[in-house]
């Protein structure tokens, strides 16, 4: 039986207005809550206030956008590929990232400049996995498995032309590339939180607006084209626009891995079914998730920093293991 | 990628038992890892066993070990050395030994005269076929666990190995002298090592008198890494009147939350070389107020990317940057 | 209402067509059933009508507009088509399911719960309107299908053999539920190979037979044993039902 209570609504915006706060309050240096408060109205000490203002949280916010961006890219994908197991890292879009980030810093351009790069390349990668599909199709529609297949294959090339890349550098450049690969939001500034919002938020207002038509995707090709949908080109759109979404997290945090996979599960298992609140629930449940991940890869095993990918992986787990025993 | 091992769900299994199952077989693969990971330092019996009956046919009589363990034989003078560590190349030509010298690592650039050696490759994970292909009858290798394969496998092949840590200042004396009585020379090797801890000691005294502002000595930014207690870089500053706020810890270059530098606030933040002092390029450094004050010192990398004979005009490049108006002779 | 002029599909050069030169009408207030064997072309003809498919030569009207002249929403609106498989992956309530069907009139002002109740009273499903989409029987699932093609508000369906997996009440329950749409103006097209039934509930039965129409016209002049066995390539006998007088097709076994 799905319910569809508004109390998950604000229990779930309560959770992640919670976890922005503690993320703010804790972190690798013990503030009191006093001097944090204080650091928002500016009467605080400098070394508080930078840590608090410039380190603290643009990282929570950051984080959130990432989650989010992530959440909803997995719920969107998931419904137009019609698979639970979808996630936006499919399509090759962490490879394509990874290979960007990992040549720039072997060329050693600037650091600044490695999101785009990871942009450009998740970007190719995308545009690769949809020409492999579009140029197999038969009977001119593209096949979503043809599509699913080659992602993967573009995501296995890529690995190899990391491995074959990071195989005669210097030790340090290996270790920047593991760094960046493992994901992290310890690069977080106020400029890059804001670029990453502009892109966030043109994600989801387009992803919001083929909204329903997503849900009537969910229902197979042929009665989707029955409703009236352009199967090929709505695909096709939805694809690049999740992509995309997941090419700027990956640009500003690196690999995070299983948000996108598991966060729509654990919405949808609220009783959400269409898109549009889906988006939404998944925007908020993602940012919670990756803000919590963050903290707690913050203040596991101080003043060291645990890599952001390996605990949200960490987290989904057992959340996945617990659903498929829920589900049932 | 997470979503193959999903690949193939067992529709047939009953779901509250392929959940425990899941759970069962993630356990153990996390705990194989943690094994893997946790053991992967130990060393494989069959390769110490090797080494040990070569050793033990050779009857070495120094008594002396190297810091792999291997016993030293003294009874020969190398005459055609290979050395994998910038360091020891660099004391070699202390020594006058160069003429012995058939081959140097990737990464031996000091002195300039050593660029005209042929280049073996890596220093780590050597490639040991060139290595035996070079016909030495000494091999120094940097030790590391990583290199507990490539000094096996010299053994086997009846080649002489000399592994050598080398991280902290005492390390280098030692090695500096260790290497003089292996070539045959131990008047030379202590007249080298003296004459670095005299220079290091000229640079302390100096120093002694002057305030010692506090520092943290940046050497990565994405882990942000600093030079840490068990690093010789670490006693360079203390000699150059500086106090490293990280000496406390262990490690030679331990990770670092940024919050943690801010909050320790250090007069003056170092760099080491060959990234640019301008702050475009620090990262999250930028936060740390020495960094936006501008009280940032640059040192050569070639002065202190290793231990070596240069170590007092390191640190007396660093005391000069430090106390600015110091005059050394 | 429905008219299929010519249609030929080809699936590749080289390749036999798939459909030639098809053609048939489909009138409001009736049954139309598309027969034939598998591999006759059937479900291209639903497939060409679902743009899926380019059509070689020939043409396809809705009330005398060319298909491909016409907007896709457009057409949503005025032919429903229930396809035969559907992909269930995600599961949501009744109601939200036939709601899918308002799609087309997005962004049009209307009343879409009313429409969506209209519909599921129309396919009596209106007790199962609060349920899971996982929790209804095949018959069940079948009858919402309907409701929600009734609900895109067109009046045409067209269905690709909707009682594939079902059971006699529920074929019956089908087939009733068909003639009685078609009985309140609705045209109704059928693909199906319930030839019996057919039979009995439509007015107007097209026979293919490999891409071509063999004959088409009333059941009782399309039920003849020889023009079945003919296409079907097996002995039939078609006998007339003693109870209710409809003709019945008997297949003849070959072994012994």
């Amino acid at each position: 039986m799905i319910v569809h209570r508004s109390w998950h609504w604000i229990a779930a915006g309560l959770v992640l207005s919670l976890l922005a706060i503690v993320g703010v309050l804790f972190g690798t240096v013990r503030l009191r809550p006093g001097d944090v408060a204080s650091a928002f109205t500016g009467s605080a000490a400098a070394s508080t206030r930078e840590i608090v203002l410039t380190l603290r949280a643009p990282r929570v916010l950051l984080a959130a956008l990432v989650g989010a961006a992530l959440g909803a890219s997995g719920a969107t994908l998931q419904a137009t590929l019609r698979n639970v197991l979808a996630e936006p890292y499919l399509l090759g879009v962490s490879g394509g990232a990874a290979v960007g980030a990992v040549a720039g810093l072997v060329l050693r351009i600037p650091v600044a400049l490695t999101p785009v790069a990871a942009f450009v390349g998740a970007s190719v990668a995308v545009m690769l996995a949809l020409g492999i599909a579009h140029g197999t199709r038969s009977a001119s529609h593209a096949d979503v498995r043809t599509m699913l297949m080659a992602g993967v294959v573009v995501g296995a090339f890529a690995n190899a032309v990391i491995m074959i890349v990071l195989a005669n550098v210097p030790l340090d450049t290996i270790r920047g590339a593991l760094w960046w690969m493992m994901g992290s939001v310890g690069d977080a500034s106020w400029r890059n939180v804001s670029w990453l919002a502009v892109y966030v938020a043109i994600g989801l207002i387009y992803l919001y607006w083929y909204g329903p038509e997503i849900d009537v995707l969910t229902l197979g090709e042929e009665s989707a084209a029955a409703l009236g949908v352009d199967v090929e080109r709505t695909t096709r759109r939805i694809f690049l626009a999740s992509a995309l979404l997941a090419a700027a997290s990956v640009a500003a945090a690196g690999l995070v891995g299983f948000v996108g996979l598991i966060v729509p599960h654990i919405v949808r298992s609220a009783g959400v079914s269409r898109l549009r609140p889906l988006l939404l629930g998944t925007a908020i449940v993602g940012a919670a998730l990756v803000i919590g991940a963050d903290l707690i890869s913050r203040v596991a095993l101080r003043p060291t920093e645990l890599p952001l990918g390996a605990i949200t992986a960490v987290l989904g787990v057992p959340f996945f293991l617990l659903q498929l025993r829920r589900a049932q | 990628m997470p979503v193959l091992f999903f690949a193939t769900p067992q529709r047939n299994v009953a779901p509250a038992r392929l959940g425990r199952r899941v759970l069962v077989a993630f356990c153990a693969c996390a705990l194989a890892l943690y094994g893997a990971t946790a053991c992967g330092g130990a060393e494989r019996p069959s390769a110490r066993t090797a080494v040990a009956n070569v050793a033990a046919a050779d009857e070495a009589a120094s008594g002396l070990l190297d810091d792999f363990g291997q016993p030293i034989d003294l009874r020969r003078t190398p005459t055609r050395v290979i050395s994998l560590n910038p360091t020891t190349t660099e004391i070699i030509y202390a020594l006058g030994a160069q003429s012995r010298l058939i081959g140097r690592s990737h990464w031996d650039k000091w002195p300039a005269a050593a660029i005209s050696k042929p280049d073996l490759g890596d220093g780590i994970r050597p490639n040991v076929e060139q290595l035996i292909a070079a016909r030495p009858d000494l091999v120094i290798l940097y030790a590391t666990d990583s290199n507990r394969d490539a000094a096996a496998r010299l053994a086997h092949a009846d080649i002489s190995t000399l592994s050598l840590r080398i991280d902290s200042v005492h390390d280098f004396d030692r090695a500096t002298r260790m290497l003089g009585r292996v070539l045959g020379d131990s008047a030379t090797g202590a007249i080298v090592a003296d004459s670095v801890n005299r220079s290091l000691a000229r640079v302390r005294v100096a120093t002694q008198p002057l305030p010692h502002p506090t520092t943290v000595w940046r050497l990565a930014d994405r882990p942000p890494m600093v030079v840490g207690g068990g690093s010789f870089m670490s006693e360079l500053l203390e000699d150059a009147g500086a106090r490293n706020l990280y000496a406390h810890l262990s490690q030679p270059s331990p990770v670092v939350a940024i919050e943690d530098v801010v909050i320790r606030n250090p007069d003056v933040v170092i760099i080491g070389g060959d990234m640019g002092a301008s702050s475009t390029s620090l990262g999250a450094w930028n936060s740390v107020p020495a960094v936006t004050k501008g009280s940032v010192v640059s040192v050569s990398s070639d002065l202190v990317a290793r231990p070596s004979v240069q170590m007092g005009a390191a640190a007396a490049a660093l005391a000069r940057a430090l106390h600015p108006g110091l005059v050394l002779r | 209402m429905i008219q299929y002029r010519d249609v030929t599909v080809s699936y590749g050069k080289g390749a036999p067509d798939a459909v030639r030169n098809v053609s048939f009408t489909a009138e409001r207030g009736a049954v139309t059933a598309l027969v034939g064997p598998n591999g006759s072309g059937k479900s291209t003809l639903v497939r060409a009508m679902l743009r899926r498919v380019p059509l070689a030569s020939g043409e396809i009207c809705v009330d005398g507009a060319r298909l491909g002249s016409m907007p896709r929403v457009e057409f949503a609106r005025t032919v429903s088509v229930v396809t035969q498989r559907e992909d269930t992956t995600f599961v949501r309530t009744v109601r939200e399911y036939i709601e899918l069907g308002r799609f087309p009139h997005r962004g049009h002002r209307g009343d879409d719960s009313a429409a969506v109740i209209h519909a599921a009273e129309r396919a009596a499903v209106t007790t199962l309107l609060d349920r899971a989409t996982d929790a209804i029987s095949g018959g069940e699932w079948q009858r919402v299908r309907v409701a929600r093609a009734l609900a895109q508000g067109g009046e045409a369906i067209l269905l690709d053999e909707p009682t594939a997996f079902l059971d006699v009440a529920h074929e019956m329950q089908m087939f009733e539920m068909l003639a009685a749409l078609a009985t309140s103006g609705i045209a109704v097209v059928l693909v199906s190979h319930q030839l019996n039934l057919v039979a009995r509930f439509a007015s107007s039965i097209v026979l293919l037979s490999r891409g071509s129409v063999v004959a088409a016209g009333a059941p009782e002049a399309m039920m003849r044993g020889d023009l079945l066995e003919s296409v079907y390539g097996w002995p039939l006998v078609v006998t007339r039902d003693p109870a209710i007088g409809a003709p019945a097709l008997v297949p003849l076994r070959r072994a012994h």
